[in-house]
């Protein structure tokens, strides 16, 4: 692989799953590692020819035919002209990225995976890696909170996951809107609440966190009540990655840079540095 | 010691054989005074007395602003084709040499950088010896960082004492032979002792985010960047992209950056993960003092004294950092 070399890419759907959130899928040459040797966590660098690049999660896992999908808040620059791309655009990307979640760690061992909004899209990745080889993996729970209904990303799916008895849901809004339909599974409460009376194991528990900065040490704390050792407790970071080959040094987190020896680093690395949590 | 040695009005002589070799670089004083890595053409005579220059030799490796990627409908994004001609720097001072080997560091390593590693290969460092000014701080803090160079112009009574220090700087010698003369002198020695120091391996404590001392610096900083701008070993890039006015073509830049901006750390939505200015001083520190990623351990500040020099508020990060740091390593 060519890391400073975007593969060519094709938008193939695009499919609105908020008011600004998008499910992108994208086929591109099946063999590049960007498409056949990632890992869930590990990020791209997506091009928008003419308007820049961007680092984004993997949302989906390894397919045969070379397609990656990527779920995107349309917040920023980039983010934002994507907006408008229709199916047959062309897009680049290189990758994959930084480390992701620590598979070999996680078998055998019960996952505790907590999402807050669009950090639900590289939980999303790790949790079809863990459907893929379900029976490596113990309990397998997930904790999920937006600010809105409307913000829940790939809720049919979770449904779906869970009437399966693949994983354990449990949903949190922020607020409720006037005009949503009623969630029953989903209670309104902010995100950590969820933590309250879980029953885990916790010498047997892994826990796998991404959502905003502002949440993190809530949910660190909440995984340490619940018992939860540093070592298990990963969580996913984002910083301005722009090469992401540990160059342009945007990224630093203590003396870690970001797109390297993360984006996923374990609480047990992070405790301590400053800022490491937003 | 046996030596070889140029006299002092012999240099034009090598600076014309050096010209047909490539082109030639070395510090050059302007009419506004200040001293710049610049064309040595014939007739420029080098300002050897210069300590250091406004900007360091990185200008030469990593373009201020330059085109890393071209986009076209038809091949998609392409690596630029860059025909690099055979380049030599004159003048470089130890430090100098050790903020090269930095970037060799961070730009050659396991993937190496397309344009950087085509001209640093057909680059020849030409050193020269020199006397450490107050602002100059090579000697406090040895680096573990190489002063290397091709060749090493000793600075001697009426002249310099050579040194070859790789194969292209024994062709360099060999091809002047005429204007060298092999002789018993006393070398003093030079600036080159307080580089290649061993690596310490202490460990340092997290910095401490409550001193006063950052709040103070930071209150006092203007914000200007002057001091990374400046800093052999500052490499941040920004990436940009540009869309061709024919809608179908692009280019993709990348320019320095600079941590004390804080749009270094944004990220989309305006989160910034060093919100305040005693944050980024503090990312600074961490860079020069402690390294990150690959290189952490290696200290980056090669003690050129520019940042020191350039700082329109008077600032220098430097005692804080050796006061964390517990003093010399």
């Amino acid at each position: 692989m060519n890391s400073h070399l975007p593969v060519s890419a094709v938008i193939t759907s695009a499919e609105a799953l908020t008011k600004n959130t998008t499910l992108f899928t994208l086929l591109t040459d099946r063999n590049s590692a960007v498409a056949a040797a990632f890992l869930p966590g590990q990020f791209l660098q997506l091009s928008l020819p003419g308007v820049g690049e961007i680092p984004i999660s993997y949302c989906g896992y390894l397919s045969a035919d070379g397609s990656i999908e990527l779920c995107i808040s349309h917040v920023g620059r980039v983010s934002t002209a994507l907006k408008s791309a229709v199916p047959g655009a062309s897009a680049g990307v290189r990758g994959p990225f930084g480390n992701g979640f620590p598979l070999s760690m996680y078998t055998g061992k019960d996952l505790l995976l907590i999402a807050g909004g669009l950090g639900m899209a590289p939980l999303r990745s790790l949790l079809l890696a863990l459907r893929a080889e379900r029976h490596r993996y113990g309990r397998v729970t997930l904790l999920y909170g937006a600010r809105e209904a409307g913000a829940l990303l790939f809720l049919d799916e979770l449904r779906e996951m869970k009437k399966c008895g693949a994983i354990e849901l449990r949903l949190a809004v922020d607020r409720i809107e006037s005009d949503s339909e009623p969630l029953p599974d989903c209670r309104i409460a902010l995100l950590p609440a969820l933590m309250d009376q879980l029953e885990v194991d916790p010498a047997r528990t892994c826990a796998a966190i991404c959502g905003p900065p502002v949440v993190y040490p809530y949910l660190v704390a909440g995984a340490h009540t619940l018992g939860v050792a540093d070592e298990r407790i990963h969580l996913s970071l984002e910083r301005r990655m722009k090469c992401g080959i540990g160059r342009c040094g945007h990224c630093a987190v203590g003396g870690y840079l970001c797109c390297v020896d993360g984006p996923v680093f374990s609480y047990a690395e992070l405790a301590g540095i400053e800022g490491a949590l937003g | 010691m046996a030596a070889t040695f140029i006299a002092t009005h012999n240099l034009e002589i090598l600076l014309d054989h050096l010209r047909q070799h490539g082109d030639l670089y070395g510090p050059v004083r302007g009419d506004d005074g200040a001293v710049r890595f610049a064309p040595l053409l014939p007739g420029t005579a080098p300002d050897l007395a210069a300590l250091r220059t406004l900007l360091p030799a990185k200008k030469y490796l990593l373009h201020p602003c330059e085109t890393i990627l071209n986009f076209t409908a038809d091949a998609g994004y392409q690596l630029p084709i860059e025909v690099v001609s055979p380049s030599i720097l004159f003048g470089l001072h130890p430090c100098d040499l050790a903020g090269i080997s930095y970037l060799d560091q961070l730009f050659l390593g396991d993937e190496p950088d397309p344009l950087y590693a085509a001209r640093r290969s057909s680059l020849t460092l030409i050193g020269i010896s020199c006397t450490p000014d107050d602002y100059c701080t090579c000697y406090r803090t040895p680096s573990p960082l190489a002063a290397q160079s091709d060749l090493f112009l000793q600075s001697v009574d009426g002249g310099f004492v050579v040194t070859s220090g790789s194969p292209r700087g024994d062709e360099l010698v060999e091809s002047v032979k005429n204007i060298l003369v092999e002789c018993d002198l006393s070398v003093p020695e030079d600036t080159r002792r307080f580089f290649c120091a061993p690596l310490s391996q202490r460990h340092l404590p997290e910095t401490d985010e409550t001193d006063p001392e950052w709040q103070e610096l930071a209150d006092g900083c203007l914000g200007c960047g002057a001091c990374s701008v400046c800093c052999p070993t500052c490499a941040c890039f920004d990436v940009l992209e540009f869309g061709g006015l024919d809608d179908v073509s692009a280019l993709r830049v990348r320019r320095w950056d600079n941590c004390l901006f804080k749009s270094h750390s944004q990220v989309a939505g305006g989160v910034s993960f060093c919100k305040d200015r005693a944050e980024r001083f503090r990312y600074r520190y961490r860079h020069k003092y402690r390294g990150f990623g690959a290189l952490e351990g290696v200290p980056a500040c090669v003690g050129c004294g520019r940042c020191r020099v350039v700082c329109p508020a008077g600032l220098d990060l430097r005692p804080l950092a050796e006061r964390l740091d517990g003093g010399a390593p």
